[in-house]
């Protein structure tokens, strides 16, 4: 609750907050909402500017944007929870192991992190593509291991904070195991960072699905998609403005949305990790 | 009065002769989409490669821009009667870039070398050997006759170099500023960003007027065409389709629409239900509106496939195209067994082929209409290529998307690797697995029929017997779509995909 | 801090001897091979399998792995399958256009990016500080490609100001080093603004400003100064975003630079020149973080380097 009134007194995170509840509407009633079936084509109808029949136009299969726009919602959205999610189960656990016991482990995990750091991220995603082949899954997969490491280098800085705090050592005095102190105890005090992170890394990974898309692996059409939708359009830009536009402006939204969502959240939740996420 | 009448008519015809009159000087630039892998004839692959080879190594027999062999390096050549042995007669008085003579010798050591390409399936193995006869004359000896050689000798992949620079080139190492006869030298290649060719003084035929021509790689079609809006570019390949009535309308600017030799189309798994049935093939010719795809996707470059080699091909026969009609593709399905369609697959390459993406979703999109639910799966090009080059017993695939660029201009090319058995994939290109005695026997007689009307009756037939087979959906033949400034005077568009500075000058 | 600065390469090693591993093994579980890539729909499968045997692909995976790194002990990063040419000049002569274009991006992200923000923090709530964060944010959120594109349009085409592509001139770096440094100078403002507010609460600026040091000199001096740690930590981090946006710049701008090479590589399954760029990235990547170290001694000298 007092997490909830500070957040509100921020302004700009109460309108990060206001967009992403908006995002997540639209994606619920996306069929209500959608003036047309995103998927019915007339090739005839193609690349109409808005207007009073199409509201935002239509796409180069003469498919309503509009439509396609709100069904994209579902699918962006996805893919970022999903992606995220990923990238925080493949991630936090490995951090909190190798935060709390340290030693030779650590070092290697660290080692291993560094490598993956060191390896430029839009290339693993790319590879992790070619691999596994284009789609929506295997989008949110590519990039939710190019999330991971992230998340091993911030649960495991805050798990080395944590554990020389008074109620871990108290706890370990009177012989709690590891394992639980680690659930009770460690991954509790670590939420803060990851639910901030969490939501700073949402909007990367719109920004990510949507740099997939431009180079053709992102998801497949015909489903709609943001990021496949604004690489399509590139090849019209100068015909058809409207395409490029109206896809790049939801992103910038969303991305937008997620920014403010999380620079609120880190605000209320934790003000010491500003000078660290 | 009719003195200064006649007097005008000079002055005017002096002007159009001055303004007609080649400028000599100045320097070219082109802006095309792919760097060349190579410029060592035996080991390019790729059409904009070849585009920049042949303005320094020449080949031995020219392809012109409206498709006749013509001679070039070699003069005159005969086809013994019995179609096994080809005589060359070589140029005289020609000479490489580093003062070699060109002769028999030097034309062996090139096609020797040649066989160890990529291509070397052009002249080899049907080629079994070559001798030099003299000093000018070089002679084939073919295991079997080959109809389609004269033509394979035009592709730019068999361009002859300095046997100098071949025999100094260490072993297991590429030649990297190739040296040949050409109008241009090698002069300059920054990787990823530019090839410069400067004009040969000493070439052996009409020189070339500019003093150099640049070919600059610009992979983003769009940022191409801003380059030659701006003035940085003097002409470009591939013209977003979409952006052609704007270029044509720009003062300064000329929009160039050419043939291309390539035909797409989407290969059925011939051997995989339910397309073993030809009602089902041919439900799905009819299912797809290709006229449309062609309007309204292609911005009208190119052309309805109406064969499964495209009109300027030699053998090319038109067929009574497969109009839009989903009820008929209605019917056929029912009477097939699938009133209410089935699901499948379709894989597709993005970015290869012109608008290959949008093309495949418009397909998706009418077979849904008629009830067909093909799920779209597209592949980087490397993995797509390597997905459709398996065994049958391996190849899952219901449908893909493909393009097959006829570059020899002759029927075979185009033919004979995608439909012969003995071509199935992974040996040769037959994707699809089609298998048809009748269509082994016309592709196996076309090859061995030397006199031309014959082998064209030939090809009618066999076009005609696959046209109805529907072993593809047949799409569209690709055109290209070129843009130059009206200050770059007689470039050569050619349908092979290049843009040839040889005789091109700048009005400025 | 020689000392360190030799221990911490010394440490790099590992994770590079990591990366040629990872990249190894990579390359080679994308499908296709070198032979199919480059000889495209026509070629034959006697031609593939050839090619196969020159390039020593019909090797066992861990011969290749140690010709690989016993070529790399020698300095030798092996020869291009595709173009022939040694992988050392090839990535080389791509690495130093992208090197101009980060590093410009860098600096202009941190130039910007610093002043946006202290500005920003010195008047909080004021108009113009919501206008920046709300700029910065929206810089923040345009895809790098969506913006290149519409920045091109609006120079090179409606004003005819700056070249639109290519690299001929000092003049073509604007465009893709703006595009590309967009999102990091939003980024390095907000982090600078938030930073900067947090230390000007501090007690040592207190006393500083009763003390009735001006205005200027008090942010400038001591606020500025202190919040200069995490706002280089975070430049520093930047960096390999910036060789991430890198891939995307090159493709709009037709900037011939290492991100292209790296895509044209994949594509063409040239496996040496992959595992050569993505290592020399690699490399760049280790220096810079170790040069952002290095500078907090600069900007703190109270940090000690054991």
């Amino acid at each position: 609750m007092h997490t909830l009134k500070r957040m509100v007194k921020h302004r700009l995170a109460l309108v990060g907050m206001i967009i992403i509840l908006g995002f997540l509407v639209v994606a619920a009633f996306a069929p209500q909402l959608s003036p047309r079936d995103p998927l019915k084509f007339s090739l005839a109808n193609k690349l109409r500017p808005p207007s009073g029949e199409y509201m935002l136009g239509t796409d180069e299969l003469g498919r309503d944007l509009f439509s396609r726009i709100l069904h994209g919602t579902r699918v962006s959205l996805m893919m970022a929870v999903v992606s995220v999610a990923l990238g925080l189960v493949l991630g936090a656990p490995v951090g909190a192991v190798s935060g709390f016991y340290g030693g030779a482990s650590d070092i290697l995990t660290q080692r291993l992190v560094d490598v993956l750091m060191a390896f430029p991220g839009i290339l693993l995603a790319i590879m992790v593509v070619a691999v596994l082949g284009p789609g929506l899954w295997n989008t949110m997969l590519a990039v939710g291991i190019s999330f991971a490491p992230t998340y091993v280098r911030v649960v495991r800085s805050s798990v080395l904070e944590i554990r020389e705090r008074e109620f871990v050592e108290a706890a370990r005095a009177v012989g709690t195991s590891s394992l639980t102190i680690i659930r009770r105890h460690i991954l509790p005090n670590c939420l803060a960072p990851l639910i901030v992170l969490s939501t700073l890394q949402m909007a990367n990974a719109i920004l990510w699905a949507a740099g997939l898309g431009f180079l053709g692996l992102g998801a497949q059409p015909p489903t709609p998609e943001w990021g496949t939708m604004l690489g399509r359009s590139q090849t019209y830009i100068r015909v058809a403005p409207h395409y490029a536009m109206f896809p790049g402006a939801a992103i910038a939204l969303a991305v937008l949305g997620f920014n403010l969502l999380g620079d609120g959240l880190r605000d209320a939740l934790d003000p010491r990790l500003r000078g660290r996420l | 009065m009719a003195r200064k009448a006649l007097l005008l008519a000079c002055v005017f015809l002096v002007g159009l002769a001055a303004w007609a009159a080649p400028k000599p000087g100045g320097e070219m630039v082109i802006g095309f989409g792919t760097d060349p892998e190579s410029l060592d004839p035996n080991k390019i692959t790729s059409a904009p490669a070849g585009m920049v080879l042949t303005h320094v190594a020449e080949t031995l027999l020219l392809m012109t821009e409206d498709l006749k062999v013509a001679p070039l390096l070699v003069e005159n050549w005969t086809v013994s009667e019995d179609g096994l042995t080809v005589l060359l007669y070589i140029r005289k008085g020609v000479f490489f870039h580093d003062g070699a003579p060109l002769n028999a010798d030097a034309v062996k050591v090139n096609l020797e070398r040649f066989r160890k390409a990529t291509y070397a399936f052009l002249l080899f193995p049907r080629v079994n050997t070559i001798d030099v006869v003299d000093e000018y004359t070089v002679r084939f000896n073919l295991d079997k006759p080959f109809a389609p050689l004269i033509a394979h000798l035009t592709h730019n992949f068999v361009a002859i170099v300095s046997p100098k620079q071949i025999a100094e080139l260490p072993e297991g190492k590429d030649i990297l500023e190739p040296v040949g006869t050409g109008p241009f030298k090698f002069d300059a290649w920054v990787r990823g960003d530019y090839v410069r060719l400067v004009r040969n003084d000493n070439y052996w035929g009409d020189k070339a007027y500019l003093d150099s021509v640049v070919f600059k790689v610009i992979p983003s079609d769009a940022t191409r065409l801003v380059l030659l809006e701006t003035g940085q570019l003097h002409a470009m390949m591939r013209v977003p389709p979409l952006d052609a009535s704007r270029v044509a309308a720009t003062a300064g600017l000329e929009l160039l629409n050419i043939p291309s030799v390539r035909t797409i189309y989407i290969a059925f798994n011939y051997q995989k239900a339910p397309f073993t049935d030809v009602r089902i093939r041919q439900a799905i010719n009819y299912a797809v509106d290709k006229e449309a795809i062609v309007k309204e996707i292609l911005g009208g470059v190119g052309g309805v496939s109406d064969a499964a080699i495209m009109p300027l091909v030699f053998g090319h026969a038109g067929q009574e195209p497969y109009t839009y009609d989903p009820e008929k593709a209605r019917d056929l399905l029912k009477a097939a067994g699938f009133p209410s369609g089935f699901k499948c697959t379709l894989y597709h390459p993005t970015g290869r082929y012109m608008m290959d993406a949008a093309v495949a979703e418009a397909v998706q999109a009418y077979l849904a209409e008629v009830g067909i639910d093909a799920k779209l799966v597209t592949m980087e090009w490397a993995a797509y290529l390597a997905y459709l080059r398996k065994p049958q017993s391996e190849a899952t695939f219901d449908m893909f998307m493909l393009g097959w660029g006829c570059v020899t201009l002759d029927a075979d090319y185009g033919l004979f690797a995608l439909f012969h058995t003995s071509e199935w994939a992974p040996v040769g290109s037959n994707r699809s697995f089609y298998s048809d005695p009748t269509v082994d026997t016309l592709l196996d007689l076309a090859r061995v029929v030397s006199d031309p009307v014959g082998r064209r009756a030939t090809y009618a037939s066999l076009l005609t017997y696959l046209w109805k087979d529907a072993p593809w959906l047949y799409l569209h033949y690709e055109g290209q779509l070129n843009a130059q400034r009206t200050v770059a005077k007689d470039l050569i568009h050619h349908p092979r995909e290049y843009i040839l500075a040889h005789k091109a000058w700048l009005d400025q | 801090m020689i000392q360190y600065a030799v221990r911490r390469l010394l440490l790099a090693i590992p994770t590079l001897f990591g990366v040629t591993l990872l990249v190894f093994s990579m390359v080679r579980m994308l499908p296709g091979d070198p032979a199919q890539a480059m000889a495209g729909v026509h070629a034959t499968q006697e031609y593939i399998e050839q090619v196969r045997r020159t390039l020593g692909l019909d090797q066992p995976l861990h011969v290749q792995y140690g010709r690989f790194m016993i070529g790399l002990f020698r300095g030798d990063l092996g020869t291009s399958i595709r173009t022939g040419l040694p992988v050392s000049r090839e990535v080389w002569s791509r690495m130093v256009p992208t090197l101009e274009l980060t590093l410009v991006s860098l600096f202009l992200a941190t130039f910007f990016g610093v002043a946006v923000g202290v500005i920003s923090s010195t008047k909080p709530y004021s108009v113009f500080d919501y206008t920046s964060m709300f700029g910065a944010l929206v810089g923040l959120s345009a895809p790098v490609f969506w913006l290149g594109l519409m920045l091109m349009l609006l120079f090179s085409v409606r004003l005819g100001w700056l070249p639109a592509a290519g690299r001929s001139g000092p003049i073509n770096l604007i465009l893709p080093s703006v595009t590309l440094a967009a999102s990091s100078v939003a980024l390095v403002a907000r982090f600078t603004r938030s930073t900067m507010l947090e230390v000007m609460r501090q007690d040592y600026v207190n006393t500083a400003r009763a003390k009735g040091l001006r205005q200027r000199a008090v942010v400038l001096r001591h606020a500025l100064r202190n919040a200069l740690i995490p706002i280089v930590t975070i430049i520093g981090l930047r960096f390999g975003a910036l060789l991430s946006g890198a891939v995307l710049t090159e493709t709009v701008f037709a900037w011939p630079g290492v991100g292209r090479l790296m895509v044209d590589s994949i594509s063409a399954r040239d496996y040496p020149v992959v595992q050569g760029a993505v290592l020399l990235l690699a490399l760049a990547f280790v220096i810079i973080n170790l040069v952002v170290d290095l500078l907090y001694g600069v900007v703190n000298p109270r940090i000690q380097y054991d």
